[in-house]
């Protein structure tokens, strides 16, 4: 009985919880003029339902290259920033040198600005060092994100956790710092390496000011920058928006669910047995 | 035509063989000419890129080369202006025509003296060339222009019981009151206002006129002082007139559909060309167009739009010049676009190729663009001026005081114009 | 410290030096120039003509009325969404912190709003908050109508227009905690928590004494961060209601934005900047001093 409860509730949260995206799932499947004309409730069940928009979608937001542009962005973000920003977290968390609870609250505080802030001396400094415009536009949409401090605080928790009778072990093993780091403390945090991949990902997913400043012409379209095209002046096709939405969305809800698995990991204190 | 070419004639020529030689004489592999546009509807889109072909193929034995590159509408401003702050703007680029005078004023544009004849000049419409002139100098034109106007279904308003004013003749306001309230009581939703329009920019221009007509203005002449301009007692009159609309429950304040006219829902729409074409292809002879109602004796027209310029300082301003003649020019430039997005065609000479312009309900448009349509102030704080002003008449259609709300509006403006230039706003 | 870990700390430069040098360019290069020119008048399309002009503009900043609307609009905005996205995404986290399959379907559940467009969210709830006005009424109030509640304006009330627009972050953000916490429920012993159970300990009990004190960092670091994002709050107010109505709704961010993108006003931009980062440095200094971290 209990467990029916569960499900029913569980049910009933979801649905709440996702009414407003499965309305965007539904305003995507009708023709454009119907989107905003009728109520919700005919949405779901006047039938009528095409992929017009997601034809529409695809073709002018030149979809095909967003996700590739968006793709590679979170990969070499993604990528390039575990292996930055790990080596970073695990100084602070394991590496007693001094300074570093100082540097530490340094890095915090660059977390604070955000890129609507900071958009003009940045794009001023990536300018300079030649990386606008091009095919290094792609190297100025990436780079500036590769170390992150919100990630280094974050993996830096997670070394934390690592019990010290593992590097104890280590030491006596006669492990060089390295090895420590990439024997010992790395496979012991492996959720927090996915979550923080994860994070990343949804992250610049949805970065929209930097792409579009960044670059002279086409080259860093990422999938927000698609989905803004269709943003014209009136009259405007939204139902090729939702659709835009609806596709750009899906890839990040699938590495989700494939990721996440990952999450759900060792237990750190499994090297004690 | 003279025996002897003008000045201007020889200048021109001198343009074109500038472009053709500086391109001639360029590095061997064509160096691309940048050219920025905005996004745009697909069918506009399309035509411009084709229009950027059919240049390159022209200029193919002088290696001159355009290079296209679109940004999303709702941020091209915020693109234009940071590629301003980096250095980074083309050889060429769209603009919206309210933000030539800051552009213009901050040394961004080249003018365009000498570009274009004087017969050229006249050939544009007249809006055009007014929209592009800063301080006596042309620095952008445009091939296609815009025009507002209401828009109403024939059949709702006589089943209400309305009389139509004649072609070409706007509703007076209390003719206008009256029709709504008639509307309203046989059981239709009178008017649209499109209140739930994105960009901020709608109701600058949608509902300036509705303050020229009433005598007021959105700033001073000299483009810099707002005090006791914008929330002066004609414009705080005919905003109240206009929040009628929303008390008495003639427009909605909140609509959630954008198009409601076309869908049979309303009888009026305060809107501009680009719905021409849907609400023709829904309501055929049933449509009326004409002019936006106003507050005082005549009628006056919101008009204006994206135009080209030339950025300055630029290597290759020959080259763009050349751009600019040929996405302007009647016959390769303004009949593709004007035809892909249905805008109004920019030059004279473009309309014996539009024949729908002949008759009604076209030929409106073009005779407004001729005889009342105005441009929106040229100034350089025009973004300030629009973004407060849009607030504030979105803040007043649901309810705020006009006066205070105004004077509200004119206060930030004028704190923006007095930081920035150090005189009293 | 024991000559081992002497010996691992000399290597300690080794391993900040990429992120020293990636964050030193990007992060800290531009932070310093904007602390620059902060100090200057300067047009945004005219950056080569920079004046000096000293602490006007922060003094400018200051006595403008919509900043410092704005900034009692984010920390209030913060106020409530930190604690309150806090406590749900947790409880969300204990809820669905099991292998099964539809507890998998329940996480990407809670964690798809954090991946859908922004700007299409913000029509969505933009539509969802419609008023009652006609036919056009919104979902949300409709269905207060119908429980008998009175219907509201959420977002054109300036009274309700902070609340509606927190309303709808909470709901956008919850996923991304909710994955942080699980990330860190991974580390609770689960020896302790069985032993608890046989001990005859109820659920509340287990969470409250073993799982809240054992994700006592996770705890710490997702409210300072938190926070930081909170004040970092942009695109909900300036797609949904642009700040209004009058200045109910504007952000910090959002306002720095209009200073840099609409008045052109590149000094003023980067003085409310400087005074974001200092606000922020405090209260972070401030929230790591009162819940100090635990380190094994």
């Amino acid at each position: 009985m209990k467990r029916a409860l569960q499900w029913v509730a569980s049910a009933v949260v979801a649905a709440v919880f996702l009414a407003p995206l499965l309305w965007l799932l539904a305003a995507s499947l009708v023709p454009t003029d119907q989107v905003f004309r009728g109520g919700w409730a005919r949405l779901f069940f006047d039938g009528g339902w095409t992929l017009t928009n997601y034809a529409s979608a695809w073709r002018r937001a030149a979809l095909a290259r967003s996700l590739a542009v968006s793709i590679f962005q979170a990969t070499v973000i993604g990528g390039l920033g575990l292996v930055v920003n790990s080596l970073a977290a695990y100084a602070f968390a394991r590496l007693r040198f001094r300074g570093r609870e100082a540097l530490f609250a340094v890095v915090v505080a660059l977390l604070i600005l955000p890129i609507e802030v900071l958009v003009v001396p940045l794009l001023l400094t990536v300018r300079g060092l030649g990386l606008t415009g091009g095919a290094t536009a792609l190297a100025g949409l990436t780079l500036p994100f590769v170390a992150k401090a919100f990630n280094v605080y974050f993996l830096r928790q997670h070394f934390l956790s690592v019990p010290r009778e593992l590097e104890e072990a280590g030491a006596l093993d006669g492990a060089s710092s390295w090895r420590q780091f990439w024997d010992i403390a790395l496979p012991s945090v492996r959720p927090a390496l996915v979550t923080v991949l994860v994070l990343d990902l949804l992250m610049h997913w949805g970065d929209f000011l930097w792409p579009l400043v960044i670059s002279t012409r086409a080259e860093t379209r990422t999938v927000q920058l698609g989905l803004a095209s269709l943003f014209t002046e009136p009259p405007i096709d939204w139902g090729a928006i939702m659709a835009c939405a609806v596709v750009t969305t899906l890839p990040v809800i699938g590495l989700f669910r494939v990721l996440e698995r990952f999450v759900v990991a060792t237990d750190p204190r499994a090297g004690l047995r | 035509m003279g025996l002897t070419p003008s000045r201007l004639e020889i200048s021109r020529r001198s343009w074109l063989a500038a472009a053709l030689s500086a391109a001639a004489c360029g590095c061997s592999s064509r160096p691309a000419l940048r050219i920025w546009a905005h996004q745009g509807q697909e069918a506009e889109h399309a035509a411009l890129a084709g229009i950027v072909e059919a240049f390159n193929r022209h200029h193919a034995a002088g290696s001159l080369r355009a290079e296209l590159t679109f940004f999303p509408d709702f941020q091209y401003p915020e693109k234009l202006a940071i590629a301003a702050a980096a250095g980074d703007l083309p050889a060429a680029f769209e603009l919206d025509g309210p933000l030539v005078a800051r552009f213009a004023s901050a040394g961004l544009l080249a003018p365009l003296a000498g570009l274009f004849s004087a017969a050229e000049r006249r050939d544009f419409l007249p809006t055009i060339i007014e929209q592009g002139t800063f301080e006596g100098q042309l620095y952008s034109v445009g091939a296609f222009e815009s025009a507002t106007v209401l828009y109403g279904d024939r059949e709702m308003l006589a089943g209400a019981g309305v009389a139509v004013p004649a072609a070409g003749q706007a509703f007076t306001w209390a003719e206008l009151m009256l029709a709504c309230e008639r509307l309203k009581r046989s059981g239709v939703r009178p008017m649209s206002l499109h209140m739930n329009e994105n960009a901020d920019e709608w109701f600058t221009y949608a509902f300036s006129p509705l303050l020229w007509s009433g005598g007021g203005a959105l700033i001073g002449n000299d483009g810099s002082s707002v005090r006791g301009e914008l929330a002066s007692a004609r414009n705080v009159a005919s905003l109240r007139a206009w929040q009628a609309l929303f008390e008495l429950g003639y427009a909605s304040a909140d609509p959630v559909d954008p198009d409601p006219f076309g869908g049979g829902k309303t009888a009026l729409d305060w809107s501009g060309h680009w719905m021409m074409r849907s609400h023709v292809a829904k309501k055929g002879a049933r449509l009326l167009v004409m002019p936006l109602p106003g507050v005082g004796p005549a009628p006056v027209a919101g008009c204006g739009t994206y135009c080209w310029g030339i950025a300055r300082p630029g290597h290759q301003q020959a080259a763009a010049g050349a751009w600019l003649r040929w996405v302007t020019d009647p016959e390769h430039g303004v009949t593709p676009l004007a035809r892909a997005s249905g805008a109004i065609p920019g030059r004279r000479s473009a309309f014996s190729r539009f024949p729908e312009y002949d008759v009604m309900p076209y030929a409106w448009l073009k005779e407004q663009l001729e005889t009342i349509a105005r441009p929106r102030p040229r100034t350089v704080f025009y973004s300030t001026l629009t973004q407060r002003f849009a607030a504030a008449l979105r803040d007043i259609a649901r309810g705020d005081d006009v006066a205070e709300r105004l004077r509200r509006a004119e206060d930030e403006i004028a704190r923006v114009i007095e930081r920035r230039s150090g005189r009293r706003g | 410290m024991t000559s081992w870990e002497r010996s691992y700390a000399r290597s300690a430069p080794w391993f900040l030096l990429p992120a020293a040098v990636l964050l030193g360019v990007f992060v800290v290069v531009p932070t310093l120039h904007a602390l620059y020119l902060s100090f200057h008048q300067i047009d945004l399309l005219s950056l080569d003509r920079q004046r000096w002009s000293g602490v006007s503009q922060y003094a400018a900043v200051l006595s403008d009325p919509r900043f410092r609307r704005a900034f009692a609009n984010t920390a209030l905005f913060a106020l409530l969404v930190v604690p309150t996205q806090t406590v749900v995404s947790f409880a969300l986290a204990l809820w669905v912190n099991r292998p099964e399959a539809p507890w998998r379907a329940l996480r990407t559940v809670f964690f798809a709003p954090t991946v859908v467009a922004m700007p299409v969210l913000a029509i969505l709830w933009t539509l969802l908050y419609q008023p009652a006005s006609g036919s056009d009424a919104g979902p949300i109030n409709r269905v207060l109508l119908g429980l008998g509640l009175p219907a509201h304006a959420w977002l054109r009330d300036p009274r309700t227009s902070l609340l509606a627009v927190a309303a709808m972050s909470v709901w956008q953000g919850v996923g991304l905690q909710m994955m942080i916490f699980l990330a860190g429920l991974k580390a609770v012993p689960p020896a302790q928590l069985e032993a608890a159970k046989l001990d005859g300990a109820s659920a509340w009990q287990r969470t409250w004494h073993i799982t809240i004190p054992a994700l006592r960092n996770t705890f710490v670091f997702v409210l300072s961060v938190t926070s930081i994002f909170a004040f970092r709050l942009f695109v909900q107010p300036y797609l949904m209601t642009r700040g209004g109505p009058g200045n109910s709704s504007v952000s910090l961010v959002e306002a720095i934005y209009e200073m840099t993108f609409v008045a052109q006003d590149l000094g003023m931009a980067c003085a409310a900047s400087m005074l974001l980062l200092v606000t922020l440095c405090v209260l972070t200094a401030l929230q790591r001093l009162a819940l100090a971290e635990v380190r094994e």
